[in-house]
């Protein structure tokens, strides 16, 4: 037989899957025809009308079998049986609505979580760069504490581009804050100032003029061209295909634009999405006044290179090092103890990208707990289903089904399950997404967070409802279809049956564990929280409020800066209801807060670079007094703290503690950045405090006044007697009312800068918290679940105790006993597991010890009591149980 | 069990087809008395297992069917060989005495 015969063959046994009951009717009618003349013939033989047609029946054969025989071979035996299977599976499904809703639901909520949170690793993790051969690019991170960027200075980075021979090309970027002046309107955005070959080498082309070229890079200042992103060009500029050789004001220079940049190209940091390309020789007009392009001891640019076909990261790292080493030799002071390392692109440096890493793993291993909990308790129910149909399965094996059909049968159950949940968990893995799109997180910088439902994430999300139905499904079908057939059929059970569910049991202790686990994780992260609102912040931020303004973008130089700066304090400081206020360049906490060398006067260091560092700032007068920052010893700045006044500094309790332990720092001095800079002397000393993160243990901190030391980047603090809310809007009338179109950068309550270090601290909370109360939520459901189903199962023996004599009180205890002991089983597992997870964020847990026993004991208290009750609401149906109604029940 | 079936079946077929070239179009019950009578009575067969057979043929596209009216104007379901079908049938014999041949020649040997 040919290959086409067989296909033809089966497409027809296919079509004969539709339409079964028409060819039933022809069936049934070609037999009563052959029934007929065959009757007809044995009449005519001369038989009698009963005897042609036993005859001619018994020739025929089983009618019954030879129609099953015809059906098996008219359509597709298996998916028949598959569908049949599924349509019954479906049907006793809906007949048990409340154990189907918690099933599918309990699965469709741990799916789509699962989704939800592999959509956002892929988008923040896997996702590659937008560029040509991605896999190609490294990150060079010099390596220093993972606190800080890992960034070069222009000078190092052009002899690591020149004298590498690992490289295909290396180039340099930066992203600054800009002012865009377009229609009379000056809007704050963030671009990149790039080397020469930063396109060349990313691979990247215009889709609209072109894109910025070495040649735009050899002379500082020379060629004031911009590239625009396909973004900023949508959006600021309406797309307008003219707007190639257009002139537009950044930071107060009039830059040509030349290109737009690829829709989806947004650079080589992942999140961070600049609107604006520069070349690095416009460094100086970008960042007005402040020229560091010349300058090896300036370390402010990002480098990536591109690896040379066949070099691998070891050689190059070597290679560069080589280079490092040069360096170090020609330039001691500067780049002694420099090495590089090579990480992956695309993070702002390693620390960073080790930070998201470990997030996101806490995360899916939490989300990956919670599907655990809810395929757990699936497999729990269809158990206790399963066992509940022991008596139909036994006979039916006896009657010799095979033990496949019927496991295939069970199956289908769970089969059903795990698709409408994986279907169902769309929902939840959309809002999800879409909530976690929304999400702004409280920084400066624009951060790209294209969020979106992956397809073939999706994909998986199916995937991963198959198999967990095929997957919990099995293991309870197989333990079913195993039963001793006889036993089964008496319908004996006992207490001692217990011992044959020892999977069943071992499945609640396990739920129990994992339930106690996540609760102890989000119970400890909102003790955390809550000691992080008192942690000693060295200021006080209710009642305060701040209004950020950058004066060196909106073109203003020094004197005028310094006059605007002294107007505005004015004016602020008449409002009425206002205590305090003052200037500062940039305020606690934040981030990135910037660091100094210093140079104590009589203490030597062997190296510039082997320095000591400490936190600095710049402050003008009532500047601490509206941070409500006490000061401890000395005066505060004052007006008189001006330009030629003796430099003057106030220090924190960490400085002084630090470098003049047990003497009285008052008209001490240090200078900074450089042993020869000009001298500081120190004022007064103000208390300890946090200034980069809550986790900072007392940093040592200096202030400069900023009436000697200016900046263009200005915050105004202002503290207020009342609802700080209330004068937002008045201070922002202020700024304006001086220069109009100001843009203004934040304008919020000073507690509002509270929220960006703690932000993985409450979103560990939340999620902690909300998957523990999920989680235990599906552990009472399924031990109320399977309490029941043991009752009821018990209720013939129940009868017996209790007419034998047992009291109501009895039977309680001894079922309420039975389930608690499983519960103690579980917490004892989860406990000391518990524990480790509560080492694992260890960091994150301010104030709260990682074996902070009364969390853990309450915890622990409160899954004995929901444990407890979801025991005794069926152990008491048990003690109401008529015990003659009980005995009769067979 | 499940291979005797198939031969059973696969022989079952020639003969099927073998009886409609003979006879021309028949309907199930006179192919089975016709098998039943060529084989001179040594297979009695359930007619049961013609139905199944003869449909297992027309899905492979060897015989067709059609419903008409018997002798005795009865409806009945009437089967026919299709081109294909006299191919199948012409090789499938020419098969069957091939290698009934060799066999026969091997039995010969063995008792020489």
């Amino acid at each position: 037989m040919s290959p086409a015969r067989g296909l033809r063959g089966w497409c027809m046994r296919l079509a004969g899957m539709f339409n079964q009951q028409k060819r039933d009717r022809d069936l049934a009618a070609e037999m009563d025809a052959h029934l007929q003349l065959h009757v007809e013939d044995n009449l005519r033989a001369g038989m009698t009308p009963e005897e042609a047609r036993t005859r001619a029946l018994q020739q025929l054969g089983g009618v019954e079998y030879a129609k099953e025989e015809y059906r098996m071979q008219r359509g597709i035996p298996w998916i028949e049986t598959t569908m049949k299977d599924l349509r019954y599976a479906a049907r006793m499904l809906l007949r048990s609505p409340g154990f189907t809703a918690v099933a599918v639901l309990s699965l469709a909520l741990g799916i789509g979580a699962n989704t939800a949170i592999f959509s956002l690793v892929n988008l923040l993790l896997l996702r590659p760069l937008p560029v040509a051969k991605p896999e190609q690019l490294v990150l060079l991170s010099n390596s220093g504490d993972a606190h800080s960027f890992p960034t070069f200075s222009y000078p190092n980075y052009k002899d690591f581009r020149d004298k590498n021979d690992v490289f295909s090309g290396l180039v340099a970027y930066r992203f600054s804050p800009l002012s865009l002046s377009h229609d009379g309107v000056n809007e704050k955005l963030w671009g990149f100032t790039v080397s020469g070959n930063y396109f060349e080498v990313l691979g990247v082309n215009a889709t609209l003029g072109r894109v910025i070229q070495p040649e735009d890079d050899r002379m500082a200042g020379a060629h004031p061209v911009t590239v625009l992103s396909d973004s900023c060009w949508r959006r600021r500029f309406g797309a307008d295909p003219g707007v190639i050789g257009k002139n537009v004001i950044v930071n107060g220079k009039g830059y040509t634009v030349i290109g737009v940049a690829p829709r989806g190209f947004y650079g080589t940091e992942v999140i961070v999405a600049p609107e604006m390309w520069f070349p690095m020789a416009m460094q100086e007009q970008i960042e007005v006044g402040d020229r560091w392009l010349d300058k090896r001891d300036k370390e402010l640019i990002f480098l990536i290179g591109r690896l040379k076909p066949g070099v691998g990261v070891a050689q190059a790292q070597t290679a560069l090092n080589a280079i490092a080493a040069q360096l170090e030799h020609e330039f001691p002071e500067i780049n002694e103890g420099k090495r590089v390392t090579l990480t992956t692109p695309g993070f702002a440096g390693r620390g960073f990208r080790e930070a998201m890493l470990g997030f996101a793993v806490v995360l899916m291993v939490v989300v990956a707990f919670v599907l655990l909990l809810a395929c757990l308790n699936l497999a729990n129910l269809l158990l206790a289903r399963a066992i509940e149909r022991r008596k139909e399965i036994s006979v039916r094996l006896a009657m010799g089904a095979s033990r496949g059909r019927l496991v295939r049968q069970l199956m289908a159950e769970s089969l059903l399950l795990s698709v409408a949940g994986g279907v169902l968990g769309c929902l939840p893995a959309f809002w999800l997404i879409r909530m976690a799109a929304t999400f702004k997180p409280p920084v400066d910088f624009p951060l790209l967070f294209d969020l979106h439902l992956d397809y073939r994430v999706l994909l998986f999300n199916l995937l991963m409802s198959l198999l967990t139905g095929m997957l919990f499904g099995l293991l309870p079908a197989l333990q079913a279809t195993r039963m001793d057939a006889i036993s089964a059929m008496k319908d004996e059970v006992t207490f001692a049956g217990a011992r044959r569910s020892w999977l069943k049991n071992g499945l609640v202790a396990f739920q129990l564990a994992l339930s106690l686990v996540l609760l102890v994780g989000g119970g400890l992260m909102v003790r955390a929280l809550q000691n992080a609102q008192n942690v000693p912040l060295g200021f006080n931020p209710q009642n305060a409020l701040e209004v950020s303004f950058d004066l060196k973008l909106q073109g203003y130089d020094e004197k005028r800066g310094f006059q605007f700066q002294k107007l505005l304090l004015e004016r602020v400081r008449a409002l009425p209801r206002v205590q305090h206020a003052g200037l500062v360049d940039l305020a606690p906490v934040d981030l990135h807060f910037p660091r100094s060398a210093v140079f104590i006067e009589g203490q030597t260091v062997e190296r510039t670079a082997k320095a000591p560092q400490a936190m600095t700032n710049r402050g003008g007068p009532g500047y601490f007094q509206a941070m409500g920052t006490r000061l401890v010893k000395g005066r505060d700045f004052t007006e008189s703290d001006a330009d030629n006044a003796p430099k003057v500094v106030i220090i924190n309790e960490a400085f002084a503690r630090r470098f003049w332990p047990g003497q009285d720092p008052i008209g001490k001095r240090f200078s900074r950045s450089a042993p020869d800079s000009p001298k500081m002397e120190v004022i007064g000393v103000v208390q300890d405090g946090k200034y980069a993160g809550l986790g900072d243990d007392a940093p040592p901190y200096f202030c400069r006044p900023i009436l000697q030391d200016y900046s263009g980047a200005t915050t105004v603090i202002v503290r207020t007697e009342s609802d700080p809310q209330a004068m937002l809007a008045q201070l922002r009338k202020e700024v304006l009312a001086l220069e109009p179109t100001m843009p203004i950068s934040s304008a919020r309550p000073l507690i509002a800068r509270m929220a960006v270090p703690l932000l993985p601290a409450r979103v560990a909370a939340a999620l902690l918290g909300s998957f523990g109360i999920l989680a235990l939520v599906l552990v009472a459901i399924g031990i109320y679940g399977i309490m029941s189903h043991a009752v009821s199962k018990r209720t013939h023996e129940i009868g017996v105790r209790m007419a034998l004599g047992a009291r109501a009180s009895q039977v309680l205890s001894l079922t309420v006993g039975q389930g608690m002991k499983l519960v103690l089983i579980g917490v004892a597992i989860g406990l000391p597991a518990a524990l480790l997870l509560a080492r694992l964020i260890r960091r994150m847990l301010y104030g709260v010890s990682a074996a902070d026993w009364p969390t853990y004991a309450g915890v622990s208290a409160m899954l004995l009591g929901v444990a407890l009750l979801a025991c005794f609401i069926p152990a008491r149906r048990a003690t109401r149980i008529d015990p003659m109604a009980a005995l009769r029940n067979e | 069990m499940s291979d005797k079936a198939d031969v059973w079946q696969g022989t079952l077929a020639l003969m099927v087809l073998k009886t409609l070239e003979t006879m021309g179009p028949l309907h199930g019950y006179g192919i089975g008395r016709r098998v039943e009578q060529t084989s001179g009575g040594a297979l009695s067969i359930n007619y049961g297992t013609l139905y199944p057979a003869l449909l297992k043929l027309e899905q492979e596209g060897y015989i067709a069917s059609e419903w008409g009216i018997s002798e005795n104007n009865r409806k009945a379901k009437y089967y026919k060989l299709t081109r294909a079908g006299r191919r199948q049938l012409a090789q499938e014999a020419h098969e069957w005495e091939r290698a009934t041949s060799i066999v026969a020649r091997f039995l010969a040997q063995v008792k020489g």
